[in-house]
């Protein structure tokens, strides 16, 4: 399966500008969050992206990912109608192929050679149906994620088949439903903000739409694990939910320890940890 | 051998019974085989094969071995294998007692030891099993690893956070309770169902109830609420206890006895709310509740159980707790739904967190006992452990049971109706602990005794046809089998499943309704609480209120001798179609219970309005408007008021009461006011009991004492039985004392208690003595006369009871000698606690039941810190207040009130008395000892007996070369006492010349009557004995049968320290066991009933 397009959500409420604060990369460049995405879809052979947005922002994403406009196209949610609806509008888009999914307030830093979105788009190559990034996460991080139970496939390292999700699952169920075999106790596969989907997801994204209430993702994704070979795999990197309190403090520093600018950072740290007081 | 009946596969060989494969077996080859069985037990790796092997161990030292051991083999019990036993150490205590049996040979004394070790190794093997399945149940395992709020990994639901006016949503769990139709023969036990899961069935039905008479209809008795407030604590109110706490420290959530919320707590706890993980992290519980609920959020959590009485046999508090449970899931979103009925694994869910509560805290139910989650009729059996469970490999069966529901086909409507038309659910008013009924019938199950083996097959047959008489709608033939069932199997494996009250009643049931009677059924561990009758549906509403008559007419007959903790009541029930049931009210409709504004206003209404929250201020407005307009809410105002102005008066009532006993029983201020001053300077106390630590105690030697069960019996025999047949010897039995160990402080007469069913029918203790003075007598072609001493509390009930029994026709003369003088119990010291709770040895509880214990008792030194320490304790019913002064004074009295000149006018030829305590029961007057007695010309002969583990509180020893008796509150070390061979059964032939000469006194002064000088004589005997200082344990009953109980401070002068006064001479004499055991404990019950101790009491009674 090969994959060309990209969608991105950035248009609820809280995500609107997150797409649009700046940071510093590991090489020292200063960027847009969006910017670092689109670089990374780009460099790993996405030929077009889709952002979805919130009305009235595109002027300021149009800014933000200047140098790749030729290749984006905004798509407008009109109301904010659930994560799901937002995948949907970008089904004209995404037409009957399958695309890449990514969140506009999550960024990756990879310990591969390869990015996180290439990485998955790897296994998504091996692939005929979905495939959705997971990491092994603690069970106190379960109120973030959505969680699937699923099997490890024999021979592939971090390649598993998913049999079941639940969004945001309480431990007490994930316990229950949810664990994976070969993962450290009170650990479960949890998303990591990108999935491979197709277009049987679209529809039933599209079945499921009835234009009131929030329309989530994940029971489409556990209605395409029913339907299809459904795979989940690891990948080799950290995700920053830039949405959580310090999350875009964290994704800066992930991002400063892991390049140049690392022992600029760490003596900022020590010296600012010497002087504070709580 | 043995060993094969616990590894053999074919169920033939490993359902033979012990006892059966012992019989032929000497000491040798027993012994032989105790060895194998103890290198099986440490080696396999099977638990039940261990556990078994475990119970064959302490079955064979405990009722195989000590028969068979030769006379001569007394022993001494090492004092560190005691210790091990205290430390809960036990496999060390085996190993120590183990060693003394190889090197000493074995004793009556060693066998109680290993007996009493391998018993308690096998049950804490058992728990820890348990405990351990709780904790791996999948969906309980991560609130083990959470330690740190911060990953905390619940969050309350959206839906229970939005305010409307300042006003939370309520969360409100309704939940029916739980009646077991067939009784499982105990097979919910949890042991017995993960051993026997094929074996472990019951049929429970989910019911809607109310007190007959009191309530309007029936309806899911147990309520749980929740809801946010603005305040970040924790806040549990139990509205049928009446108390309320606000916790702000994580550990006083884990401080389970502090306060009467202990259940409330187990269930924030097993919810996963604050996770059993984070105990003792020392981490902020506003912190935890701020990740669960946001900053400054707190929850409320209020239980109601609408008065529903506490004892009912319908696991009302399991239900509570899962009630709890539920509401407290739904609201961290661990179950799907927040309202309505759960689904089949919410249920089990539930039930997996129910379990794990009830074992946090250290309480423990059956695994029927959450039936109420789930709805109506359904059968409920044990699982055989598949691979994937974490009980394979280790039990057959699973931890948790499954739930089959019937239909509507299976058992139609009809039948379900037919069931309530002729049902009568009864609450007898009997309070019972039933943990020594679960651990007797896990022990027998696990040694396949054959009679009770056999009535568990038994009971499993019944269990099939009871289902199809319910499922026909043919509820006679449901009664019949119930009645099958109670009268066959259960009493087949547990005799004290039945008790007299129980049988008085349904044979008044049986007369009055004859043949439209149509069955009995018990509930629970025993009879006497929870129980049904089953009528003819046209006679039902008659029968309710007949039966309820009956029950209080029988149980004013029988509550001085059966410990009762409240009125009989009788039940309406319907049945319950949806398990538990949540709802949630928002704005205007969200209302507590009118009780709740009562108890929890309180404080509000005191604080200046200027202080009150947005929400303390629409919670007023709410409940102010509730008054207003809702019915319910009628009466509100009142009862809030008199929350806040309590009234006074019933105080005063008692008191006069109490001014009033103490002076009719001779109570003497000045004593009291002396006692009291000497224990707040500390001369005396618990400490002060014990001789100089210098005394040097050893046993006695083998000259002190006479040993009867060697000696020829026939030696002094002739003398004897001509004394008797002369007339020449009477009978005292102590009768005085309020058994607290009997009844843990109920405050009933022991002596009238029905304790065991022999020759076909319940006896009292006061019959089964009197039966033994008719057949003596009768032998000896004469009468006895028999006295029963009395106090303030056993008196009048005595008196009233042989009026009834007509003196059980008792062909000799009988009197009661009533008790001239009375203590007045006191507020204990912090000190006296603290030396009974630290220095003195402590058995070491089970984790969880230590937990509570010392929590407990930290209340309990507050109280007597806050109380005033050795200050009068009246608050309780007037007569818990007094205490007896002990049995010395019993043989003063008889001299005192005229009772042993009454006998010597009668009988002026009286020249010995026989004394023994009410619970020895083999005491009887042998004409052999007798002779002996009279054939050694002594004043006081004392009949001792050899020493088994239980056997504490003193004994024979020889201090200064001189053999005395040495109570054991006086032992100046513990190990003391284990150095003794001999224990006193108190049993005392007296001389009466000789004993009036101790007193200064004569015949002819006691037929005159002469007070003066019996007081002086008295008074000077008493001098020289010293005065102890005890604990005791007294109960105060409140609420709808809750019980609290209170150690209280009394002293006692005791009749052994006669034997260290030198106007009176004494001699021992060693009597056979069978003679001299005691009955502390209605937990020896079921020992004394199978080593043949009942048989031989009844070999010696004539009825």
């Amino acid at each position: 399966m090969k994959i060309k397009k990209a969608v991105i959500t950035a248009a609820g409420p809280k995500q609107q500008h997150l797409p649009l604060q700046t940071l510093v990369s590991p090489t020292g460049e200063t960027k847009t969050v969006a910017a670092f995405l689109l670089d990374e879809i780009f460099a790993s052979g996405i030929e077009s992206v889709a952002i979805v947005i919130a009305p009235g922002t595109e002027t300021d994403f149009s800014s933000a990912v200047a140098d790749h406009l030729d290749k984006v196209t905004f798509i407008e949610q009109a109301t904010p109608l659930g994560y799901g609806h937002a995948v949907l509008c970008a089904s004209d888009f995404t037409g009957s192929d399958p695309f890449l999914l990514m969140m506009g307030d999550h960024l990756y830093l990879s310990f591969a050679k390869e990015s996180c979105v290439r990485q998955l788009l790897d296994f998504a190559s091996q692939a005929s149906g979905p495939v959705s990034a997971v990491q092994p996460t603690h069970e106190s991080k379960l109120p973030f994620y959505g969680t699937v139970a699923a099997s490890p496939v024999g021979g592939v390292q971090g390649l598993y088949e998913v049999s079941h999700m639940i969004e945001k699952p309480t431990p007490t169920i994930a316990e229950q439903e949810l664990i994976v075999p070969g993962l450290r106790s009170g650990n479960y596969l949890c998303f990591f903000g990108m999935h491979v989907l197709t277009a049987p997801v679209m529809e039933h994204l599209d079945q499921s739409f009835t234009g009131e209430g929030d329309l989530p993702l994940t029971p489409s994704l556990a209605a395409a694990a029913r339907g299809e070979k459904y795979l989940a795999c690891e990948i080799e990197g950290l995700r920053f939910n830039i949405e959580e309190p310090y999350g875009l403090l964290r994704a800066q520093l992930g991002m400063a320890l892991s390049g140049e600018g690392r022992d600029e950072v760490m003596g900022a740290m020590i010296e600012l940890i010497a002087v504070t007081r709580r | 051998m043995l060993v094969s009946l616990i590894t053999a596969e074919d169920p033939v060989i490993r359902d033979r019974s012990l006892a059966d494969s012992c019989a032929p077996l000497d000491t040798d080859s027993l012994l032989r085989e105790c060895s194998e069985l103890d290198a099986f037990r440490r080696t396999s790796e099977n638990l039940y094969h261990r556990v078994r092997a475990i119970f064959f161990l302490q079955a064979i030292y405990r009722f195989h071995l000590p028969g068979k051991l030769p006379v001569s083999a007394t022993g001494s019990i090492p004092f560190e294998g005691y210790e091990y036993l205290l430390g809960r150490h036990f496999e060390e205590a085996i190993d120590v007692f183990l060693e003394i049996q190889d090197q000493d040979g074995p004793s009556d004394g060693i066998c109680s030891a290993l007996a009493s070790a391998y018993h308690q190794l096998a049950f804490q093997t058992l728990a820890d099993q348990v405990r351990k399945s709780v904790r791996t149940v999948r969906g309980n395992q991560w609130m083990f690893r959470m330690g740190h709020p911060a990953d905390h990994p619940l969050r309350i639901r959206r839906e229970l956070l939005e305010q409307d006016e300042h006003r939370f949503p309520i969360l409100c769990e309704r939940t029916p309770v739980r009646m077991d139709l067939t009784h499982s023969a105990w097979s919910d036990i949890f042991f017995l169902g993960m051993d026997f899961p094929q074996g472990a069935r019951v049929v429970n039905v989910s019911v809607d109830l109310a007190v007959h008479g009191r309530d309007s209809k029936p309806k899911p008795p147990v309520e749980a609420y929740f809801r946010i407030i603005d305040e970040p604590v924790l806040k549990l109110t139990s509205i049928d206890l009446k108390a309320t706490a606000v916790i702000s420290s994580l550990g006083d959530v884990f401080d389970f006895a502090k306060d009467y919320l202990g259940l409330l707590k187990a269930a924030v706890i097993a919810s996963g709310i604050i996770p059993p993980g984070i105990e003792g992290s020392g981490k902020s519980l506003a912190d935890l509740l701020n990740r669960l609920a946001g900053p400054n959020r707190g929850i409320e959590i209020i239980s109601s159980v609408n008065d529903i009485p506490k004892g009912s046999r319908l696991a009302v508090s399991t239900n509570l707790l899962a009630a709890l449970i539920s509401a407290c899931m739904r609201a961290t979103g661990q179950t799907n739904s927040l309202t309505g009925e759960l689904t089949e694994s919410e249920r089990r869910l539930v039930l997996a967190r129910a379990i794990l509560g009830e074992w946090i805290g250290g309480s423990g139910g059956g695994w029927q006992d959450s039936g109420g989650v789930w709805p109506g009729i359904k059968l409920i059996e044990g699982e055989v452990a598949g691979e994937t469970d974490p009980e394979h490999g280790i039990s057959r069966g699973r931890l948790m049971p499954k739930h089959k529901v019937f239909n509507q086909e299976e058992i139609p409507d009809s039948a379900r109706q037919a069931l309530t038309d002729s049902l009568i659910l009864v609450h007898g008013g009997m309070a019972q602990n039933v943990g020594p009924i679960l651990e007797m019938v896990t022990e027998k199950y696990l040694l396949r005794s054959s009679a009770e083996w056999k009535a568990r097959q038994e009971a499993l047959d019944l269990l099939d046809q009871i289902v199809k008489a319910l499922a026909g709608g043919d509820i006679r033939e449901l009664g019949r089998l119930t009645t099958a069932n109670f009268r066959g199997p259960l009493q087949t494996i547990i005799p004290w499943a039945t008790n007299h009250f129980t049988e008085t009643l349904i044979t008044r049931v049986s007369e009055k309704f004859g043949d439209d009677f149509w069955g009995f059924w018990m509930l629970g561990g025993m009879s006497g609480g929870g129980m049904g009758f089953i009528v003819d549906p046209s006679r039902k509403q008659e029968a309710l209120n007949i039966i309820h008559d009956i029950m209080i007419q029988t149980k004013r007959e029988l509550e001085n001798a059966l410990p009762f903790a409240m009125d009989p009541v009788v039940y309406d029930f319907g049945i319950n179609p949806h398990g538990t049931f949540g709802q949630i009210h928002h704005g205007e409709e969200a209302l507590l219970p009118p009780s709740y504004y009562h108890l929890a206003l309180a404080d509000t209404l005191r604080t200046p309005p200027a202080d009150l929250s947005p929400t303390a201020r629409a919670e007023l407005d709410q409940f102010a408007r509730a008054c207003r307009t809702n019915s319910a809410f009628s009466s509100s105002v009142e009862s809030l008021f008199e929350t806040l102005i309590p009234r006074i008066g019933d105080q005063s009532a008692g008191d006069n009461s109490l001014s009033k006993l103490l002076t009719e029983n001779g109570f003497d201020r000045r004593q009291h006011e002396q006692i009291r001053k000497d224990l707040v300077e500390g001369r005396i106390g618990l400490a002060q009991n014990r001789l100089p630590a210098t005394t040097v105690i050893k046993d006695v030697a083998p000259e002190d004492v006479t040993d009867f069960t060697k000696s020829d019996a026939t030696e002094n025999l002739a003398l004897g039985e001509q004394a008797l047949a002369d007339g020449e010897v009477g009978v005292i039995t102590l009768a005085a004392g309020a058994g607290s160990r009997w009844t843990q402080g109920a405050g009933v007469c022991k002596a009238l208690h029905p304790f065991v069913r022999l020759a076909g029918r319940h006896r009292t203790f006061v019959e089964t003595h009197l039966a033994k003075s008719r057949k003596r007598g009768q032998e000896a072609g004469t009468t006895i006369p028999h006295i029963f001493t009395t106090s303030y509390l056993t008196h009048q009930p005595t008196r009233q009871f042989l009026d009834t029994v007509d003196g059980y026709n008792y062909p000799g003369s009988l009197h009661l000698s009533q008790g001239r003088s009375v203590g007045l119990r006191m507020i204990p010291t912090v000190r006296d606690l603290r030396f009974a709770w630290e220095e003195m040895p402590q058995q070491v509880l089970d984790e969880q039941q230590q937990k509570m214990r010392d929590s407990v008792r930290a209340a309990l030194l507050n109280w007597a810190r806050s109380t005033g320490e050795a200050s009068d304790y009246t608050d309780n019913l007037p007569l818990q207040c007094l205490h007896p002064v002990g049995h010395f004074y019993e043989v003063p009295n008889l001299l005192l009130n005229g009772t042993l000149a009454n006998l010597l006018e009668e009988r002026p030829q009286l020249k010995t008395l026989m004394l023994h305590n009410i619970d020895t029961l083999g005491a009887d007057v042998d004409p052999a000892l007798l002779g002996h007695h009279l054939a050694s010309d002594t004043g006081l002969t004392f009949e001792v007996i050899t020493r088994r583990l239980e056997d504490r509180g003193g004994g024979l020893a020889s201090i200064g070369g001189r053999p005395r008796l040495l109570e054991g509150l006086a032992m100046p070390r513990e190990e003391d006492e284990f150095a003794l061979s001999y224990y006193n059964s108190m049993t005392t032939w007296i001389d009466v010349d000789r004993l009036l000469e101790l007193f200064d006194l004569t015949r002819p002064d006691i037929l005159a009557r002469d007070e003066g000088k019996i007081l002086a004589g008295i008074r000077k005997v008493a001098s020289g004995l010293p005065t102890y200082i005890t604990l005791k344990e007294v109960k105060k009953r409140w609420g709808n049968g809750q019980e609290d109980v209170f150690p209280v401070t009394q002293f006692e002068k005791l009749w052994g320290d006669l034997t260290t006064l030198s106007g009176i001479d004494s001699k021992f004499i060693v009597v056979p066991r069978s003679r001299g055991q005691q009955l502390k404990d209605p937990a020896q019950l079921d020992a004394w009933l199978r080593d043949g101790s009942a048989d031989h009491i009844e070999s010696l009674c004539e009825w």
